[in-house]
C-alpha cells in the first residue's frame, strides 16, 4: 500500500483496510514528520487513528510542541496558548540551492521523480535543478527532461553514480547541492528544511534527511524496511568530531550509514570544492556498488565540520519491488560497505586501526550475531538475505582495488571531465 | 587546579521566559549542561554534546524540548491551572540566615554579595559564625563590609558547633542553613520559606546545582551524585518514616547547603540541636543534617524538598579535596546509621550497613568494570574505606564531643507550639 501521510493541522482521513504488503501512516504536524504509526490491518476511522496517533507518538508531539512554545520572538507561555500554525516553519530562504537528480536508464520511473522535484517549494530565483544523466545507452532520459521547462540536462558519459554526482558539482554555482535518486519522489518542502537547517549551523558542512518508503505493495518493499530501512528517526541530531584534539571519527562514527543515504544528502558547494569530489571508485556502476555517500559523510566529520540530521527534509524512497533486486540491493550494501572502509583505510593511515576494528565489530555485531540468532530461532528477516549481506562484504574487501583500476581505465577512455563537457546544457 | 579543557563541562543558564539565543561562548567545551529557569523558577537541565561548537538557537530549543518536555508540559499545566501562586508566608514572619565559616574569606565573600543582591520582604537576619575565630581569622574583615551582618564566634571546632552557635544566636521563626561556598539565586529566600505557611511544615530543603564544571573533580562529585536532589518537588512525612522498610533515605531530602527550619524544632526535646558529633570538622565528617531530617520525621513533622529555592555550590577543585570529601560522607553515613541505631533504637540500619551499602559498592565496582558507569575505581575504594573506618570515626567523634562539652542551646522558648497533625511515635 502507498504511504499515507496525515497532517494533524488538518482533520484525519479513515484509514482503508490493507489489502496487499504493508499500511504505514506517518503523522506530520505542522509540516514535520512526528512518526509513522501502524494502522490495524482492516483500516480504521478518523479516530481511532487519532488515539493511535496520540497513543504511540504522543511524547514526540508534546516535544514538538514544546519546541513551538520556545521558538523565535516567542516565549515559553501557557498551553492554552499553543500556537495553531507552526512558528518554527522554515522562513524564507537565502541560500541558493541545487537540487542534482542523478539517473540511469530509467526513462519510465524518472518522470514521477521530476514531477516531485517540479512542485518543490523554493524560490524559483534560488533554485536551480540539475539532472544529470549517466552513460546513457538512448535519447530517451533526454526526452523526460525535456518536458519540464525548468530543469538543466547534463549528460556525463562516464558511467558509476559518483561520476555524476561530480558533474552535478561542476554544474552548479550555488551555495548547497541537494543530492536524490531517480526513485524519490522529494517533499515539497524539502529544499525549504535543507536550507534552514545549513543556515542553523553555520559550520555544517552537510546535512541528511529523512527517507520513508514510498510504497510498501510488495513482501520484499516490507522486508527492506524490516532489515533497517533509509529512514534514521524522527529525532534532529547534530554530530562533529573534535578532530583537533584527536578524537578519531572511524572510533566515534565510523558506520556512517547511520546518518543516512545518498537519496537524500546535500552539501555546501564550497565544502564539496575545497575536500574534493566524490570518489569515482566508489557507488552504484562501479564494481563496489556504494559508499559514496558514506564516504562523503566520513570525510565532513574527519574534516572537523558538522554533520545535520534533519528528519524536515523528508523524501519517499520507492524500494525495490521483486525479492531478486532486494536481495542485490542487500549484497550491495555489503559491499559498499566494506569498500567505504578499505577506501577510508588507504586515504587516512591514522585511522586504520580504529577502520580495522570497526570491520570486525561490524562482522560480529551485525553479521555474525544476526545469523547465529537466525538460526536458533528464525525471525522476519530470510537467512538468505543476511548470507548474500555477509557475502558482499568479503567481496567488499577486494572490490575498491578493482574498482580504482576501473576508475582509471573509465578516465583513459573519456578523458578527465572538463568544465565544457560536464555543464553542456540541452 | 587549572581547568581541565577535555573534561570540563559548561554551566549555562536559559530563561525561556525569554527568548532562547544561541548560546556562543561554548566553543572551549565538549559538553554543555543548560539550567533551565521559567522566569527564574527552575524547570530542568539538558546536557548538549556541543563537540567545541557554539550552540544554534534551533539546537538549544529542540534539545530544551526533547529533553524536558514533560517538565515543560508540566510547567504550563502549573500556570495555566495557577498553581504555582502558592500561599506565601506572612511577610512579618522574621528569618535569620546562618552561615559557618572557617578561614574562607573568598567564598564568604560572594556568598553575601549574592545575598544582599535582593532587598527582602521580610525582617532578615545575616549570622555568619566564624569556627575559628582569633587575630589571624580572615572573617571579621569580610563581615565588616556588611553592615548588617552579624559575627558570632565558636571556638570549638566543628561544623555542628558553629551552625548550633549561629542557630542559637539568631532570633528569626525561620532559621535557614547555608555554606559559606554557595551562591543564592534570584527570589531565593521567598521561594524557600514559603512551604512555611503549612503549620505542618518544619523543614524545607532547596536543590543545590554546580556553579561551575571545570575540573575533572568537580565533574566526577556532579557523577556522584552531586548535592542536588533533582527537579521533582516532593515532601516526606512521619507517615513516610514509618513506611519505609530498611534505613529511612533521609539523605535524599537535601542538606545543610541549603536548607531552612522552623527555629521552634531546636527547642523540641525531640528534635533538639545538630549532633554535635557529626558534620564537618569532626572525624565522622557530615551527616549532621541527615540525622536532624531523621529526628523531625520521627517526630512526626513534614519536610518539603522544594527545587525551585536553588542555590549555586562551587565544588571542590582539586582531587585530594573531593577524596577527602568523599571519604567523609561514606563515614558520616555510617556514623548516621550507628547514630539512629543506638540512640533512636532504629534496627532499620543494621539492614542498611549489613547488607544494602555493600550491595550499592559492588554493583558500582561492577558497572565500572564492565564500563557502563565512569565513576572512577579509586572513589569506590575511597568509599569503601570511609565506610570501614566509619564506627571508629563515631567513637572518636563522641569522645571528642565529650571532652569539648556540649555546644549553644536553644535559650528562648517558643510561644509557637509544637502542634503537628501526627503525634510523635516510635520508629521501631
Amino acid at each position: 500500500m502507498k504511504l499515507i501521510c496525515v497532517d494533524l493541522d488538518t482533520a484525519l482521513p479513515a484509514i482503508p483496510p490493507c489489502t496487499h504488503g504493508a499500511q504505514w501512516v506517518l503523522a506530520r504536524l505542522h509540516g514535520r514528520p512526528v512518526g509513522v504509526v501502524y494502522p490495524p490491518a482492516a483500516g480504521c476511522d478518523p479516530a481511532e487513528l487519532g488515539r493511535l496517533i496520540l497513543a504511540q507518538r504522543g511524547w514526540s508531539i508534546a516535544q514538538h510542541l514544546a519546541a513551538d512554545c520556545l521558538a523565535d520572538e516567542r516565549t515559553f507561555a501557557d498551553l492554552s496558548s499553543l500556537p495553531r500554525a507552526c512558528p518554527r516553519a522554515p522562513a524564507t530562504p537565502a541560500l541558493t540551492l541545487t537540487v542534482a537528480v542523478c539517473t540511469r536508464n530509467r526513462a519510465a520511473q524518472l518522470s514521477e521523480c521530476l514531477d516531485a522535484v517540479a512542485a518543490i517549494d523554493y524560490p524559483p530565483h534560488l533554485l536551480d535543478i540539475v539532472i544529470v544523466d549517466n552513460a546513457p545507452s538512448d535519447g530517451s532520459t533526454r526526452d523526460v527532461v525535456a518536458r519540464y521547462p525548468r530543469m538543466r540536462y547534463v549528460v556525463e558519459p562516464r558511467p558509476g553514480l559518483d561520476w555524476a554526482r561530480n558533474a552535478a558539482i561542476r554544474a552548479s554555482t550555488a551555495d548547497i547541492v541537494a543530492y536524490t535518486d531517480d526513485d524519490v519522489s522529494v517533499d515539497r518542502g524539502w529544499p525549504k528544511a535543507i536550507a534552514a537547517a545549513f543556515e542553523a549551523e553555520p559550520h555544517a558542512a552537510c546535512v541528511t534527511g529523512l527517507v520513508v518508503p514510498d510504497e510498501l505493495d510488495s513482501p520484499a518493499q516490507v522486508l527492506f524496511e524490516t532489515c533497517g530501512g533509509f529512514g534514521r528517526g524522527f529525532e534532529r541530531a547534530v554530530y562533529r568530531v573534535d578532530v583537533e584534539r584527536g578524537e578519531s571519527a572511524a572510533r566515534l562514527y565510523g558506520g556512517t550509514g547511520r546518518f543516512g543515504t545518498g537519496a537524500n544528502m546535500a552539501f555546501r558547494r564550497s565544502f564539496l570544492a575545497s575536500e574534493g569530489l566524490f570518489d569515482p571508485a566508489l557507488d552504484v556502476g562501479t564494481p563496489t556498488n556504494g559508499g559514496g555517500d558514506l564516504e562523503m559523510f566520513f570525510r565532513v566529520l574527519k574534516a572537523g565540520r558538522v554533520l545535520v540530521y534533519e528528519p524536515a527534509a523528508m523524501v519517499r524512497h520507492r524500494h525495490r519491488r521483486s525479492y531478486e533486486e532486494l536481495r542485490r540491493q542487500i549484497a550491495n550494501n555489503g559491499i559498499g560497505f566494506y569498500s567505504y572502509l578499505v577506501r577510508t583505510a588507504r586515504a587516512y593511515p591514522d585511522e586504520r586501526a580504529a577502520i580495522a576494528r570497526l570491520g570486525l565489530w561490524w562482522l560480529w555485531w551485525w553479521h555474525v550475531r544476526r545469523i547465529v540468532r537466525a538460526l536458533v530461532r528464525p525471525g522476519p528477516v530470510p537467512l538468505d538475505l543476511m548470507l548474500a549481506e555477509l557475502k558482499g562484504s568479503f567481496i567488499g574487501l577486494r572490490r575498491y582495488a578493482v574498482a580504482r583500476r576501473h576508475a582509471a581505465a573509465v578516465l583513459q577512455q573519456f578523458g578527465p571531465p572538463s568544465e565544457r563537457a560536464a555543464a553542456e546544457i540541452s | 587546579m587549572k581547568p581541565d579543557r577535555d573534561c570540563a563541562i559548561a554551566v549555562r543558564t536559559v530563561d525561556i521566559a525569554q527568548r532562547v539565543d544561541p548560546l556562543a561562548d561554548v566553543s572551549a567545551y565538549r559538553l554543555t549542561r543548560v539550567f533551565v529557569t521559567d522566569g527564574g523558577v527552575l524547570v530542568g537541565s539538558v546536557e548538549i554534546a556541543n563537540a567545541r561548537q557554539p550552540i544554534s538557537a534551533i539546537r538549544l530549543r529542540e534539545a530544551i524540548a526533547n529533553g524536558l518536555s514533560y517538565h515543560l508540559m508540566r510547567r504550563a499545566l502549573e500556570k495555566q491551572l495557577a498553581l504555582d501562586r502558592v500561599s506565601r508566608l506572612p511577610p512579618h514572619v522574621p528569618v535569620s540566615i546562618v552561615i559557618p565559616t572557617c578561614n574562607r574569606p573568598d567564598d564568604l565573600r560572594r556568598c553575601l554579595d549574592a545575598l544582599h543582591r535582593e532587598r527582602p520582604i521580610r525582617p532578615r537576619e545575616i549570622v555568619v559564625v566564624d569556627n575559628r575565630p582569633g587575630p589571624a581569622s580572615p572573617t571579621a574583615a569580610v563581615v565588616r563590609d556588611f553592615p548588617d551582618v552579624r559575627l558570632v564566634e565558636e571556638p570549638k571546632p566543628g561544623l555542628s558547633y558553629a551552625r548550633n552557635c549561629g542557630f542559637a544566636a539568631a532570633t528569626g521563626d525561620i532559621l535557614i542553613a547555608i555554606d559559606d561556598d554557595v551562591v543564592v539565586s534570584e527570589g531565593w529566600l521567598e521561594r524557600l520559606v514559603a512551604p512555611f505557611a503549612r503549620r505542618e511544615v518544619m523543614a524545607v530543603t532547596g536543590h543545590v546545582l554546580p556553579l561551575e564544571l571545570e575540573t575533572r573533580s568537580q565533574c566526577e562529585f556532579e557523577a556522584y551524585g552531586g548535592l542536588g536532589k533533582g527537579f521533582n518537588h516532593f515532601e516526606v512525612d512521619g507517615q513516610w518514616f514509618r513506611s519505609v522498610r530498611g534505613a529511612v533515605p533521609t539523605w535524599n531530602i537535601g542538606a545543610t547547603a541549603n536548607a531552612a527550619f522552623r527555629a521552634a524544632i531546636f527547642d523540641d526535646p525531640a528534635i533538639g540541636m545538630l549532633d554535635e558529633a557529626l558534620g564537618a570538622g569532626m572525624p565522622t565528617g557530615c551527616s549532621e543534617d541527615t540525622y536532624l531530617f531523621y529526628r523531625i520525621l520521627k517526630a512526626g513533622h513534614t519536610i518539603v524538598y522544594d527545587p525551585t529555592a536553588f542555590v549555586w555550590h562551587r565544588h571542590r577543585r582539586d582531587a585530594a579535596a573531593l577524596r577527602h570529601q568523599i571519604h567523609c560522607y561514606s563515614k558520616g553515613h555510617v556514623a548516621y546509621h550507628l547514630t539512629t541505631l543506638v540512640r533512636d533504637g532504629d534496627r532499620r540500619a543494621l539492614v542498611r550497613l549489613g547488607y544494602s551499602l555493600p550491595k550499592i559498592y559492588l554493583r558500582r565496582a561492577y558497572a565500572r568494570l564492565r564500563r557502563r558507569s565512569d565513576y572512577p575505581l579509586n572513589l569506590i575504594l575511597t568509599e569503601v574505606a570511609g565506610t570501614l573506618a566509619g564506627p571508629w570515626a563515631l567513637w572518636q567523634s563522641r569522645r571528642r564531643v565529650r571532652r569539648l562539652g556540649p555546644g549553644a542551646r536553644m535559650s528562648r522558648h517558643h510561644a509557637v507550639s509544637m502542634e503537628s497533625p501526627l503525634t510523635q511515635t516510635s520508629a521501631t
